[in-house]
């Protein structure tokens, strides 16, 4: 589904990616962990066409998607939720939903859309006329979400999708993500709640210093021991991955 | 009472051409998070835009009016963002503030040295004649002024908040990362805020240029009335720069028949010094947050 072969890239002179290189399947949740400063916001921003990328490669279903604008990987089937609030603040529901699927031609696709996605997401329906800024926190991220599934994606990219919610948001969200991969959507997430992230995932991928150091399913990640020591603020010393 | 009638419409009309203006200010913020202190001078420079139409190039009026509005679409809009704004932008908003007062320098002085110093006159494209409103004597001028601006306003208030594109804009004023993973073509919102904006002066200049003729220093003032009036409504918001325009029009002419003609021109600056330090966000704007 999504390859990247040995990225460098990063901000200006400044390089985080130092030779990344991963594949996810189809129909998985991958989890991206790591210690701080490790690049995966980054890898996100190197995929969805926000960084400058200096080498390496990134395929889509075989196609070299490298350095594509946003737009164009929207096109292409990827719908990116990145860190933090994301939200058009003074617009309503509705058209921050509106604008999720700005890109398409047929208005009346992305309308039948939107109700579909509002029947996912009561509370929008709900709240489609309050502007934005006036949700919670919660609300918020789960707006963010509905509004990357308007283009019905084949690849979401989701940057720490729990922060700021009560656990019983970050539930509903995750239970959100697992209900897409069972409908055939492949998901790359990172989240800084390693091992609730892990347990719904399908797959595990430890990053540090712009390069995957471990990849595999994510109960054997759980497993091992020197994840769990990087969960503590350590760093994975053995170089050589498992594989799958 | 017909008196004061008659004032305040006359005002009203005068503050709607400030508010065009003033909303260009606030969609330049908006867009480029910067002030473009030459926006008097985009005022002033249409209007010798039609006189070359007209008195150089031998067009009737309405043809040199859409001659002056398409040349000022392309200088002050498209030329503006392509030879100043996107040059110095990326070395940040002071760079570019200072970049526009040259700039309304070096088109003041242009306009001086190539078209001449002394004041032409500019023909009105209304009829001037008087008309009784309630009692009131006012020119027709001033009335379908009034009525243009304020419809040019409520037209735009419609395409920014009623159609896809205008809201693409707004969504690219208030989170421009956003806009951009949304797929919203961030580049192109922009530039058609610099056109809007150039439309908005290069009718503001046809409306108000047959009042105070053409003249090469014109910009000065209008420039700073509708910073003035940017600023007393709320930077950020056009309903602001609407209110703002429309007070100090009313407020000019108020004082100037019941106060004092003389301190007529302070009058915007003793408004701007109670409106920061009472409501430094303006009657109508909100608050943005900035970290340093």
């Amino acid at each position: 589904m999504l390859e990247l072969c040995d990225i460098h890239g990063g901000y200006g002179k400044i390089t985080i990616l130092n030779g990344l290189s991963f594949k996810i399947p189809k129909a998985s949740i991958t989890t991206m962990i790591g210690p701080n400063g490790a690049g995966k916001s980054t890898v996100f921003k190197a995929i969805f066409g926000l960084l400058n990328i200096e080498s390496g490669h990134i395929l889509l279903d075989g196609r070299d998607v490298t350095g594509l604008p946003p737009r164009q990987m929207i096109a292409n089937g990827v719908t990116y939720v990145p860190q933090g609030r994301n939200i058009v603040p003074k617009l309503s529901v509705y058209h921050n939903l509106e604008l999720g699927g700005i890109t398409v031609a047929d208005q009346a696709k992305v309308r039948e859309r939107i109700e579909t996605v509002m029947n996912q997401f009561p509370m929008l329906r709900e709240f489609r006329n309050r502007r934005a800024i006036e949700l919670s926190g919660g609300q918020q991220k789960q707006l963010e979400i509905a509004r990357s599934l308007l283009l019905d994606p084949q690849l979401i990219l989701v940057d720490e999708p729990s922060i700021g919610l009560s656990p019983n948001l970050v539930k509903d969200v995750f239970a959100t993500l697992q209900t897409l991969r069972d409908q055939g959507v492949t998901v790359l997430m990172v989240e800084q709640n390693a091992k609730t992230a892990l347990a719904i995932s399908d797959y595990g991928l430890v990053l540090e210093l712009g390069q995957a150091r471990m990849q595999d399913e994510a109960t054997r990640l759980l497993a091992d021991p020197r994840v769990g020591q990087l969960f503590l603020g350590g760093h994975v010393d053995d170089a050589t991955s498992p594989g799958r | 009472m017909s008196q004061f009638l008659q004032i305040m419409l006359s005002g009203l009309a005068t503050g709607s051409i400030y508010a065009l203006v003033a909303v260009g200010f606030t969609l330049i913020w908006q867009a480029a998070e910067t002030v473009n202190f030459a926006q008097g001078e985009f005022v002033m420079l249409p209007a010798f835009f039609v006189l070359i139409g007209l008195n150089v190039l031998g067009y009737p009026l309405w043809i040199s009016l859409l001659f002056g509005l398409v040349l000022s679409i392309v200088v002050l809009g498209v030329m503006f963002k392509k030879l100043v704004v996107e040059p110095i932008l990326p070395s940040g908003g002071i760079s570019l503030i200072i970049a526009t007062i040259a700039l309304g320098t070096f088109l003041k002085e242009s306009v001086k040295e190539f078209y001449g110093a002394e004041a032409e006159p500019f023909p009105p494209m209304f009829p001037t004649d008087p008309i009784n409103v309630f009692g009131a004597v006012i020119s027709l001028q001033d009335i379908l002024n009034l009525v243009i601006s304020l419809g040019v306003v409520v037209l735009l208030t419609l395409f920014l908040n009623r159609t896809r594109t205008g809201r693409c804009m707004q969504a690219t004023a208030q989170s421009p990362e956003v806009a951009e993973i949304l797929g919203v073509n961030v580049k192109r919102m922009i530039l058609y805020a610099f056109l809007i904006n150039a439309a908005l002066a290069a009718l503001a200049s046809f409306l108000i240029t047959p009042v105070y003729l053409a003249k090469f220093s014109n910009g000065e003032t209008l420039g700073l009335i509708a910073f003035i009036a940017a600023i007393v409504g709320g930077f950020n918001q056009i309903r602001g720069a609407l209110a703002g325009g429309l007070l100090i029009g009313v407020l000019d002419n108020l004082t100037a028949t019941y106060v004092t003609a003389e301190y007529r021109a302070a009058l915007p600056l003793i408004l701007l010094i109670v409106i920061i330090l009472l409501r430094p966000q303006g009657l109508f704007g909100t608050s943005e947050g900035r970290s340093v």
